[in-house]
């Protein structure tokens, strides 16, 4: 029971990750905006629309438009259409236009949302930008934003609720890593020690490691499928953890060809340690040098903002995988079952 | 500048959403997609480990035997 504390912890880990990061609301956002181009100078009306608000309950709903100085323009006439969806009128000053701007939406039940370039506005065909100065724009919105009570994670446009991904996509490449440092562990000891069990765990340690690095190619391509479009991006880093990958099938075509149960311990020991040297590089340090979809890759700034927020970390930090994973760890050859079985 | 503003949002525009059933309410369904490949993963990995196990406690339960 001591022994195998960690399967047991694996267990309150998985269920808290998975309710808590499935059963907390997501922020609410702005989805679309119609019409989204309007003249300056002129009064137009805007449709908004917007995810998980409440604009119906809420006692007042407030609309401005934010140009790129941070400066607000309040709507009037705002009207409430449904809990999702409200209009409001503008009249933008014509110096102010040939620009967009960032819609802002606020209530006391939802707090804020934007909608970052929301809406172009053009000067009149006839008039020249720079004739009237930048009346009805203040600098302070007017209405303290205050952000309601309770846990909600951040919502971002296109990600929308695949945020939750976080929890399960990337646990998995963690837990990958995981297992193929244990798999080199044991590799190391291997060749320092030449006992067959250590070359048995190094490879049941290596092969959980590629159902975990399977799982995480599938479930990254289904997540790329709903935000960015496509089953497989060119993604450098998609790429690159593909080469990782093919380089630990070739451990395992490695080990099927040998004959001499000495011979094939020894070499797939030591390619195992070349596979570990060539999946630091391939996954943590070429995709930083160049651009990349992925947080954290190519001037992508993960693990700050609103990428990994402190109500995500909430559930994140807990590596539910990383806890469980030794588990699926399990050597199928005859000396180490053995092992594994209790003495009488 | 006013032209490239234009363009990055006629860009973001551009992309109009399709609505289909993983899409709905949030793509929160291609969430659960997700779910179901890693926990269908797993489990058809621990069904096939489990298997070879089976053949193996069989195996050396046959050796006992016999010895």
């Amino acid at each position: 029971m001591a022994k195998w504390w960690w399967k047991i912890l694996g267990w309150p880990c998985f269920f808290y990750v998975l309710i808590g990061g499935l059963v907390t609301p997501l922020s609410p956002g702005l989805t679309g905006v119609v019409p989204t181009t309007a003249i300056a100078g002129e009064t137009f009306a805007i449709k908004i629309m917007a995810y998980n608000t409440q604009f119906s309950e809420a006692d007042k709903t407030y609309v401005w438009l934010k140009n790129q100085e941070g400066q607000y323009l309040k709507a009037s006439n705002v009207q409430v259409k449904s809990n999702n969806e409200l209009q409001g009128e503008f009249i933008v000053p014509i110096a102010t236009s040939g620009q967009s701007f960032t819609i802002v939406v606020y209530n006391t039940l939802d707090g804020s949302a934007i909608l970052p370039d929301g809406i172009y506005v053009s000067a009149a065909a006839n008039v020249t930008p720079t004739r009237v100065d930048g009346a009805g724009f203040t600098d302070e919105p007017g209405v303290d934003l205050v952000k309601p009570e309770g846990i909600r994670f951040p919502y971002r446009s296109i990600l929308n609720e695949t945020i939750r991904n976080t929890f399960f996509h990337v646990a998995l490449w963690m837990a990958m890593f995981s297992l193929y440092l244990v798999g080199l562990y044991h590799a190391i000891l291997y060749l320092r020690t030449s006992r067959k069990d250590h070359d048995l765990w190094s490879e049941a340690y290596n092969k959980a490691g590629i159902l975990f690095g399977i799982l995480g190619i599938a479930t990254g391509s289904l997540w790329a499928r709903y935000t960015w479009g496509s089953w497989w991006t060119n993604d450098i880093k998609l790429n690159m953890a593909t080469i990782a990958m093919f380089i630990y099938f070739g451990y395992v075509i490695l080990r099927s060809s040998f004959t001499d149960e000495e011979k094939k311990a020894r070499v797939s020991a030591v390619f195992s340690i070349f596979a570990f040297v060539a999946l630091i590089p391939l996954v943590f340090v070429i995709p930083r040098l160049t651009d990349s979809l992925h947080p954290g890759n190519g001037g992508n700034p993960a693990l700050g903002g609103e990428d990994l927020d402190h109500t995500l970390r909430l559930f994140f930090t807990i590596n539910h995988r990383l806890v469980s994973a030794r588990l699926l760890a399990c050597p199928t050859k005859i000396p180490a079952v053995k092992a594994l079985r209790p003495r009488a | 500048m006013s032209c490239l503003a234009f363009f990055f949002h006629v860009l973001l525009q551009a992309q109009s959403p399709e609505n289909d059933f993983l899409r709905s309410t949030g793509k929160i369904y291609s969430v659960v997609a997700g779910i179901v490949i890693v926990f269908a993963g797993l489990a058809i990995y621990l069904w096939r480990l489990d298997r070879k196990l089976t053949k193996l406690e069989k195996h050396i339960n046959d050796e006992h035997e016999t010895s």
